[in-house]
């Protein structure tokens, strides 16, 4: 199970793609201050501007700088997203193997609550519950981890199990390792690819959902995010405004997700050898 | 096989979706009658009815009994009513599902038939030049959020040619029928499922693809291909029809998803389903409405999954023969 990580995606096409367009991103949203120019939730005068060199794409209906309001978007984007990924996956890895690594009625307990929130439909929990607690920005990145660790703790359970009956960590308890050794030694370093694409595929439906949230209007209104001025500009879609009001934010939204869907396919190989042998696109 | 763990699961689960549905509400600060009903129903109610239904809920009583009452409604299929629409929940319910089923079950078989073709064409000149830009262009789309995708095809042919209807699902007040009503409908649903199938088509095709890589590879395809069968034959009977398996399971479980599946798309193209209506109860907090919503797909998705399970073990022998 060891596996070059940073080989399998650097050596693929679509891999250096994803890294390259998600980086990019990173910069842009961390920089937003620099690049914005505008505070993006300052309201002026000049509402419904079309692009010129004061407003690189115009203004909103209130008035606000359309350009600073993408760069902050990113910002929201990215911090939901990565957020919801590190905590969802921790608690998929802690839970998935501790239940592996316990046993017993522990396991059974925890696999029982596992099968029955796999079954349950996220996104209707969701805006349910969203409806009644209309949730801030932390609440909703909390509720969205809440929901989104099962999967992969069945995952990481299943790998751990097999893990710990591995010859190599038989070899290493022969050699009277203990356990506290033997699970930062052998089972979490083994376990990390699967982290990760768990990571990934957490990261994509949190930007996924958030997005989609703040387009129906679940949101914190006081925060600038893509879906949020998605559905503002659709307000307006009798004027032409939409092409820099509503197709860039479409567009930042998309190219987040390709380029996390790049990634991800990328690290399929090292999940499944299987899949190896094609020339990777 | 098909085991007692199983049922044990879905129950667990309907157990898990009916505490949240009966929980949420009556959790909330504040007065309970306000959080099942709204605010502004609640403005509209004289004492009485208030009265009324505080014994109706049995408000009054401990939480079990409360428990009790809900869940003896519930088995009389009562979802409560709704003060927005004047109607009962499960009437309005059923008036908006027919045009979800038309909308979501329809892009449903398209994109599933769509994505398993590709995807067996793809796998099998796996590498090859158009294997590569096949995969790429789907990649692509996947990323694409299909609100997106929705919003897009609307500007262009609703707003900018002008030549498909904005919003809704039949033109109002044309009393059309027959022949002309038909068409109608089929104008009001071409861009909504489009989007839809488009936003679910790479789903089925990546998975047939990476399945079919995998299942051309196994030693029985060399056998198949020492006999001397075409490539035709290969590529359909052999590989194909195992590479369709664990997208038929996806489809099933995406059948479930049916309510709120064209959530997004029915909002941007005010389709008048499921989803729509979801979002018109969530813009006046109609909370029995989206309570009703909530259960009817939270047990739609167990069933599905449920049905899945089951019919797992006939499609796929191996699994049959392995209990």
């Amino acid at each position: 199970m060891h596996i070059d990580i940073k080989g399998e995606v650097t050596h693929s096409g679509s891999g250096r793609f994803g890294i390259a367009l998600f980086l990019l991103l990173v910069i842009l949203a961390v920089f937003a201050p620099f690049l914005a120019g505008y505070d993006p939730t300052a309201q002026s005068a000049e509402a419904l501007k079309s692009p010129s060199f004061g407003h690189l794409l115009g203004t909103n209906h209130v008035g606000q700088d359309i350009w600073s309001q993408l760069l902050y978007g990113a910002r929201s984007s990215l911090l939901v997203g990565l957020s919801v990924a590190f905590l969802a996956t921790l608690l998929s890895a802690v839970i998935g193997a501790s239940a592996a690594l316990v046993g017993g009625l522990y396991d059974s307990f925890v696999m029982r609550v596992v099968d029955a929130l796999i079954v349950i439909p996220v996104i209707v929990v969701l805006i349910l519950v969203a409806a009644y607690i209309q949730p801030g920005l932390w609440v909703l990145i909390i509720l969205l981890a809440l929901l989104g660790w099962q999967g992969g703790a069945r995952i990481v359970r299943a790998q751990a199990l097999s893990l710990k009956e591995g010859m190599h960590v038989s070899a290493a308890r022969c050699f009277g390792a203990g356990k506290v050794y033997l699970i930062f030694r052998h089972i979490l370093p083994d376990l990390s690819p699967i982290l990760l694409v768990e990571l990934i595929y957490s990261l994509r439906r949190a930007v996924f959902l958030e997005a989609g949230l703040a387009f129906i209007g679940i949101s914190d209104p006081g925060i600038v995010s893509w879906g949020m001025m998605m559905r503002e500009a659709l307000e307006f879609s009798y004027l032409d405004v939409w092409i820099w009001w509503l197709l860039p934010a479409g567009i930042a939204l998309s190219l987040t997700i390709v380029s996390i869907t790049f990634l991800g396919h990328a690290l399929e190989p090292a999940m499944d050898p299987r899949l190896r042998g094609e020339a990777s696109a | 096989m098909f085991s007692k763990r199983n049922l044990t699961i879905y129950a667990t689960a309907l157990l898990l979706i009916l505490a949240l549905n009966f929980l949420l509400p009556r959790l909330m600060p504040g007065d309970p009658l306000t959080a099942i009903y709204g605010e502004d129903a609640l403005v509209q109610m004289t004492p009485e009815l208030q009265a009324s239904l505080v014994e109706r809920f049995s408000l009054d009583k401990s939480l079990w009994q409360q428990f009790g009452a809900y869940f003896a409604a519930l088995f009389q299929g009562d979802l409560g009513y709704s003060y927005n629409f004047k109607e009962p929940v499960f009437n309005v319910i059923l008036g908006r599902l027919p045009w979800t089923l038309l909308l979501v079950g329809l892009s449903l078989v398209l994109s599933t038939l769509l994505g398993i073709l590709l995807g067996i064409e793809s796998g099998w000149r796996r590498g090859d030049r158009a294997d590569k830009t096949m995969l790429g262009a789907l990649m692509a789309l996947n990323g694409f959020p299909d609100f997106f995708l929705g919003m897009v095809l609307l500007l262009v042919f609703g707003v900018t040619l002008g030549i498909l209807p904005l919003a809704g699902a039949t033109t109002p007040y044309s009393g059309l029928s027959g022949g002309a009503l038909v068409l109608d409908v089929l104008k009001h649903l071409v861009l909504p499922l489009a989007a839809l199938t488009l936003a679910h088509l790479a789903g089925g095709y990546l998975l047939t693809r990476n399945t079919m890589i995998t299942v051309l590879k196994e030693p029985y395809m060399l056998t198949a291909r020492a006999k001397g069968l075409s490539s035709r034959l290969l590529k359909f009977r052999h590989a194909g029809r195992n590479a369709m398996l664990p997208v038929i399971t996806m489809t099933g479980v995406w059948l479930g998803r049916v309510v709120m599946g064209a959530l997004f798309i029915e909002i941007i193209f005010s389709y008048p389903g499921l989803g729509y209506l979801t979002y018109e109860a969530l813009l006046v907090r109609d909370y029995p409405v989206i309570q009703g919503v909530f259960l009817l797909g939270a047990v739609l998705v167990l069933a599905a999954n449920f049905l899945v399970d089951l019919s797992y073990p006939r499609v796929n022998p191996r699994i049959r023969h392995a209990h």
